[in-house]
């Protein structure tokens, strides 16, 4: 972590994750250009009333979720409760053949992920933060993150699964 | 605990972290390493969660991102711990006295979030002219409708020269929490295969700004681009085109 929480430090240490963590979230440049922007310009107005140092990241992380959800629910009315609880069925595909994939295919893949699995999914991914942390940044219970991230992983995995059996289809 | 059950747990396992330290994934992890099946599917998993990471990490960053954000940094970034605190206050003291004709002279605060708008919106519709439009269309009274029933700035006024340009849609924007509409238009000069809009008006309430523009508009110039900002009813008006200063005093 960056000494003393200089800002400039604090940019460049976070700027990239956290754009990503908003790319993947938004799938628009611009819009992930402003959450990331607008996450710092947070951190430099409110910042200095984080006590513990050590959760920057965190706080970074949960200021940009914090920023997306508000977003969404201005546009869509976001509809943030729990799906159902069928479980999704991991696919059978070798895993070699996920290789071909590129980042442009997964992102698209993600966006077909239920939405309230997305975020749970990018940070999995994204970052190797403890469950504990990711439940604390998406601001949600242990279990509920875990049983988001379980039905997420599998339907992003079968979502590119068919993804890429219809790719291998087209090209014999 | 059978197979399934493991498989469960161990879909959210990531080697290499304190994922091994949790008790129910230590649990899981015996086990697979008592069953063959369980042990190559694991093996498996690995490899797609290591493929995802990797094509995660791969999102590729803007050019000049890093910057921008450093640029629009508010003067608040004055963060200190507690301890510099009372140093700071005595140092304060002295500063005040010796730094009084340098602090004048300094850009004002509100200055810079005038900027910060300006160039966040510019920069905004420059990378991304269309901007996924919440609305698509030629008819401003939609547009105007459209905002209103978003409770976004839909009662602003128009200047006179804008009507020569075809406005093609609009979009509601934050501004560091504050609402912003943005109408898109168009110019008749030709454009590229995937660019449909360079022009813009973005309208926003004036309260979200200390320091505003004055009734007449002030125009600078930002990337390629060229703006105008101006404060009228209650609302602070930027116009920007993907163009010149003669360019944008057409729609005036």
């Amino acid at each position: 972590m960056p000494a003393k929480l200089d800002f400039d430090a604090l940019v460049a240490c976070y700027y990239r994750p956290l754009y990503q963590f908003a790319y993947s979230l938004t799938r628009t440049e611009s819009d992930a250009c402003d959450l990331t922007q607008q996450t710092f310009y947070i951190w430099a107005t409110k910042g200095h009333q984080l006590r513990d140092e050590s959760k920057v990241k965190t706080w970074l992380f949960t200021t940009l979720h914090r920023q997306f959800l508000e977003t969404r629910r201005r546009y869509n009315r976001f509809p943030h409760q729990e799906l159902s609880e069928v479980e999704a069925e991991l696919p059978t595909v070798s895993p070699q053949t996920f290789g071909q994939l590129d980042s442009a295919q997964v992102m698209r893949a993600l966006s077909k992920v239920d939405e309230v699995y997305q975020a749970p999914v990018s940070l999995f991914y994204l970052e190797d933060y403890a469950y504990k942390e990711i439940a604390e940044i998406l601001e949600v219970p242990l279990g509920t993150v875990k049983s988001r991230l379980a039905r997420g992983i599998a339907q992003l995995q079968k979502i590119l699964a068919d993804d890429l059996s219809a790719e291998n289809k087209a090209n014999m | 605990m059978n197979a399934e059950e493991a498989k469960k747990i161990l879909l959210l396992y990531r080697p290499g972290t304190s994922d091994a330290d949790e008790p129910e994934f230590a649990e899981a992890l015996r086990f697979a390493r008592q069953d063959e099946d369980l042990r190559q599917w694991l093996a498996g998993q690995s490899t797609v969660r290591e493929v995802i990471r990797v094509r995660f990490k791969q999102i590729p960053i803007p050019e000049g991102l890093k910057e921008q954000i450093i640029s629009e940094r508010p003067w608040k970034t004055l963060v200190v711990s507690r301890q510099e605190i009372f140093a700071l206050v005595a140092f304060v003291g002295v500063a005040l006295l010796l730094g009084f004709v340098l602090l004048w002279s300094r850009p004002h605060p509100a200055e810079n979030r005038l900027l910060s708008f300006e160039n966040r919106m510019v920069r905004a519709a420059l990378r991304n002219p269309d901007y996924g439009m919440n609305l698509v269309t030629n008819d401003l009274n939609r547009i105007r409708a459209y905002l209103a029933e978003h409770h976004a700035e839909a009662d602003y006024t128009l200047p006179t020269g804008l009507s020569k340009a075809t406005p093609i849609g609009c979009v509601i924007v934050s501004w560091e929490g504050h609402t912003v509409s943005m109408i898109c238009f168009k110019t008749d000069r030709p454009k590229a295969a995937n660019e449909n809009s360079d022009l813009w008006l973005f309208v926003m309430n004036q309260t979200a700004l200390s320091n505003l523009p004055g009734r007449n508009p002030e125009i600078a110039s930002i990337n390629r681009s060229t703006a105008a900002t101006w404060t009228q009813d209650g609302k602070v008006y930027l116009l920007a085109v993907d163009g010149n200063e003669e360019d944008l005093r057409n729609y005036f």
